[in-house]
């Protein structure tokens, strides 16, 4: 059961010729962007390519390229195609901001929805939307793509949970998207607080994401509810969610290879490994008109599963996301780095630049706590006077990593010095 | 003027402790104590008898520590001591910011802490009022 029985079942040849095809119109289209015309000329770079293999030719794209190029230098189209732009959080500073013309998002919701009739969602299933909208991708990703394959789409947002146990409730919800965290959470308020017996409830499929979570996460969650929980995959800089999907078997995520083409290299050497060996995954946009990008480094680690999925795709599957190359950490299902905070801390002189992040999960949400050392020369002994660095923090970071704060001062030298390795995320979320 | 020691101390246990086992090594004595707290952090606010050496032997310890001015006034250990106090910076328009004391003798003498916008004003106010201010201890 296909939602587009023709290209998810493409044989693998046809596959490979699609991918050849797109990946030279891409390098081509590529190359009408300010930054990578600048960086094609750099490397004397023709936008042109032949076969797959001519692919290794062009440099990886990072996020700092991205944020290099902010606000608009990698839109290849005119400006006035593009119909909509998502942004996720940069290493420092400026967010990466990605472009989409109608035609994206049209082929984005297509993605999402191959995905969410893969685990068994139809036109007739009541599809609760639990996660953010607005800039975040997770929200309006899968609300198109559940509209697209014809279901009722309840834009419920995140948060708010009295209202969502409401709306499941009267209106029959069926299938939810929601990060694993959350789910746990209501089913605690439903059965502790509420105390409405699980069974009231019509659930079939929870679509989980945004945040790394374990095989064992899926299985507590599926017992809770007695429902299924199914994992998605998706970057903002790969349009958001619906990159990988899985299928009903459960057994790695089927990443779309007419959209996407996937590499996983060796993020020391840049090295190009073979199919199986675990790695980073590296993607190339292969339909994408507004922002085309060129192997973009996800950081993400993962690797190819072997073999074919009994589900009959061809569309190969990867791994469970298992890690990250680098020191990102994902709060409320936002993109963090540590550089981001720390880069507010030196703009604010009352502060020291010794920092701890603690990242803990109250009630089923993450909590997101910047612990700071006041600096000596600035204390005066009035406390409205703290307060006010408190908030002038707060807010700052909010501003700067789209997730707001708790902000703790503390005494000098109470945290580990910013010389030498200290660990400076805690993460004391169980999942 | 009078003068107070505020302290930036975690909203943690043992912090008072550790700040009052360091004025008794010192043999420095405590005569009010108050505290303000905002949620992770508070300020501990001190009066002691050598406050000079309470500022270097609690930055020594890495405190964060601050004098600043406060009214010390001296008033009567009885009924409506402190309200006579109030209504003339009452009149004056003049807002309390904090206020704490203690008593220096049972059924005598009192001291009143006053933290003011303005605190050359108010003691200026006060004298003229017959009141008796306490430089420092």
């Amino acid at each position: 059961m296909f939602f587009q029985p023709d290209k998810e079942n493409i044989s693998i040849d046809n596959l490979k010729a699609v991918q050849e095809e797109c990946l030279a119109k891409t390098i081509e289209l590529a190359g009408r962007s300010p930054y990578y015309r600048k960086l094609f000329n750099k490397y004397g770079l023709k936008p042109k390519i032949k076969a797959l293999k001519d692919i290794a030719k062009f440099p990886f794209t990072t996020k700092e390229d991205l944020r290099q190029s902010y606000p608009t230098g990698m839109v290849a189209v005119p400006f006035e195609e593009i119909v909509r732009m998502h942004a996720s959080s940069g290493t420092t500073g400026k967010s990466t901001l990605v472009f989409h013309t109608k035609k994206d998002i049209e082929n984005w919701a297509i993605l999402v929805a191959r995905g969410l009739y893969a685990v068994g969602v139809r036109k007739t299933d009541i599809f609760q939307n639990m996660m953010n909208y607005g800039l975040f991708t997770g929200g309006l990703g899968l609300h198109y793509g559940a509209e697209k394959l014809g279901a009722l789409v309840i834009p419920a947002g995140s948060g708010n949970t009295k209202k969502q146990i409401e709306l499941w409730l009267d209106l029959k919800t069926t299938v939810i998207h929601i990060t694993p965290s959350y789910l746990f959470y209501l089913g605690h308020v439903i059965e502790e607080e509420e105390k409405i017996p699980l069974s009231k409830f019509s659930l079939k499929i929870a679509i989980v994401g945004a945040e790394p979570h374990s095989e064992e996460t899926r299985r507590k969650l599926e017992n809770i509810f007695g429902i299924k929980v199914f994992n998605c995959y998706g970057l903002s800089e790969m349009n958001g969610p619906g990159v990988a999907f899985e299928c009903e078997y459960q057994n790695g995520l089927h990443l779309w290879e007419d959209h996407y083409y996937a590499e996983i290299i060796n993020p020391d050497t840049g090295e190009v490994l073979p199919e199986g060996k675990e790695g980073e995954l590296v993607l190339t946009t292969l339909a994408r008109e507004g922002m085309p990008v060129i192997r973009y480094r996800t950081r993400d680690i993962t690797k190819f599963i072997k073999g074919r999925c009994p589900c009959g795709r061809t569309h190969r599957r990867i791994e469970r996301i298992k890690g990250r190359t680098d020191d990102m950490f994902i709060v409320k299902g936002v993109n963090i780095f540590p550089s981001q905070i720390e880069g507010v801390l030196m703009q604010i002189p009352e502060v020291d630049k010794n920092y701890r992040i603690v990242i803990d999960r109250y009630e089923g949400l993450d909590k997101l706590i910047v612990e700071v050392e006041v600096k000596k020369g600035f204390f005066d002994g009035e406390l409205s006077h703290l307060k006010a660095i408190q908030d002038k923090l707060t807010n700052k970071l909010k501003e700067n990593i789209l997730v707001t704060p708790v902000v703790n001062l503390v005494e000098p030298g109470s945290l580990p010095s910013s010389t030498g390795k200290a660990q400076r995320v805690i993460d004391k979320r169980r999942l | 003027m009078g003068k107070q020691l505020s302290i930036f101390v975690e909203n943690k246990p043992g912090k008072i402790n550790k700040i009052t086992g360091i004025l008794e090594k010192e043999k420095i004595n405590l005569k009010a104590m108050t505290i303000a707290d905002s949620g992770t952090f508070g300020i501990v606010k001190i009066i002691t008898d050598n406050n000079r050496k309470a500022f270097d032997v609690l930055k020594k310890s890495n405190f964060l520590v601050s004098f600043q001015d406060v009214v010390v006034v001296e008033i009567q250990d009885k009924v409506g001591s402190f309200h006579r106090v109030a209504k003339i910076l009452e009149e004056k328009g003049i807002n309390i910011e904090d206020a704490y004391g203690f008593i220096i003798e049972e059924g005598g003498k009192a001291a009143l802490i006053l933290k003011v916008p303005e605190t050359e004003r108010v003691e200026k106010i006060l004298k003229k009022r017959g009141y008796k201010l306490i430089e420092n201890f």
